[in-house]
């Protein structure tokens, strides 16, 4: 599915995601984790996009109506014990490996002392069995979670 | 599994400020949310209580405004409860940290 990169499509990729994994059997919660996942994944899609230089030179204007067109693509990959979910975006890629070393839980002597940067790749990574960063021209998040057979 | 929106009300007691919370809190509920409890976090007379009992959904972005939440009550050291966290939302707390800095009050 293809849905326009604007937070407010974001609950119909939660329902069709919902719909496929319940379709295969996965439990409530394995669905409730990769509802999560994937939403941080879009989540990333939507809140960093780097708009490339040209564009960026041209006017705040220009810089907008990029994003406006700016697409997410979920794919769902069915197979019998398996789903993998990967999330494209049609904009510039970020860095992910930096991205990716800052995950980690909330940590801080204190409350004062938190910081929640990192929190959405940390929970994609606790929630799912794999997950992927491809970043060139675009970014692209694969994820699988497993299908358990019942014992 | 419908489409289920986000809402927050405020109801006020003789001593506390409670926020309930449902459905479901991702990116694009999150400003409203938020601006909701700016109207709310610096008041220090009252125990400020957030709801969660029919929060269907959090992510990141909701997680991050809860724990500004307990940042900016922790510095006027007011109270804070989360209350009625239910178990799919507690595991997600559980699971970023989050869990050691909430206050879930006294159950009733």
């Amino acid at each position: 599915m293809q849905i326009p990169a604007d937070a407010q499509y974001l609950d119909i990729v939660r329902l069709g995601l919902y719909g496929i994994a319940s379709k295969m059997g996965f439990s409530y919660e394995d669905i409730e984790d990769m509802k999560v996942a994937v939403g941080e994944a879009c989540n990333n899609a939507v809140l960093h996009y780097m708009p490339d230089q040209a564009v960026e030179r041209e006017s705040a204007d220009a810089v907008q109506a990029a994003q406006d067109e700016l697409q997410i693509t979920v794919e769902f990959e069915v197979l019998p014990d398996s789903l993998t979910i990967k999330i494209t975006n049609s904009g510039a890629g970020f860095e992910a490996d930096a991205y990716m070393e800052k995950a980690g839980p909330l940590e801080g002597e204190d409350a004062s002392g938190l910081e929640v940067g990192g929190l959405g790749l940390y929970l994609m990574q606790a929630l799912m069995d794999e997950v992927n960063i491809h970043s060139a021209e675009s970014t692209q998040v694969v994820m699988t979670k497993r299908l358990l057979p019942l014992q | 599994m419908t489409l289920n929106k986000f809402q927050a009300v405020i109801h006020e007691t003789d001593s506390a400020i409670i926020v309930q919370v449902g459905g479901e809190l991702d990116l694009a509920a999150a400003p409203e949310l938020r601006s909701l409890l700016e109207t709310v976090v610096n008041r220090t007379d009252k125990t400020l209580v957030l709801d969660t009992e029919r929060l269907a959904y959090i992510d990141s972005t909701g997680i991050g405004i809860v724990v500004s939440v307990i940042k900016a009550r922790d510095e006027k050291k007011a109270e804070f409860i989360v209350k009625n966290i239910p178990r799919s939302i507690k595991r997600l707390f559980d699971i970023t940290g989050i869990s050691g800095y909430i206050n879930e009050g006294t159950v009733s």
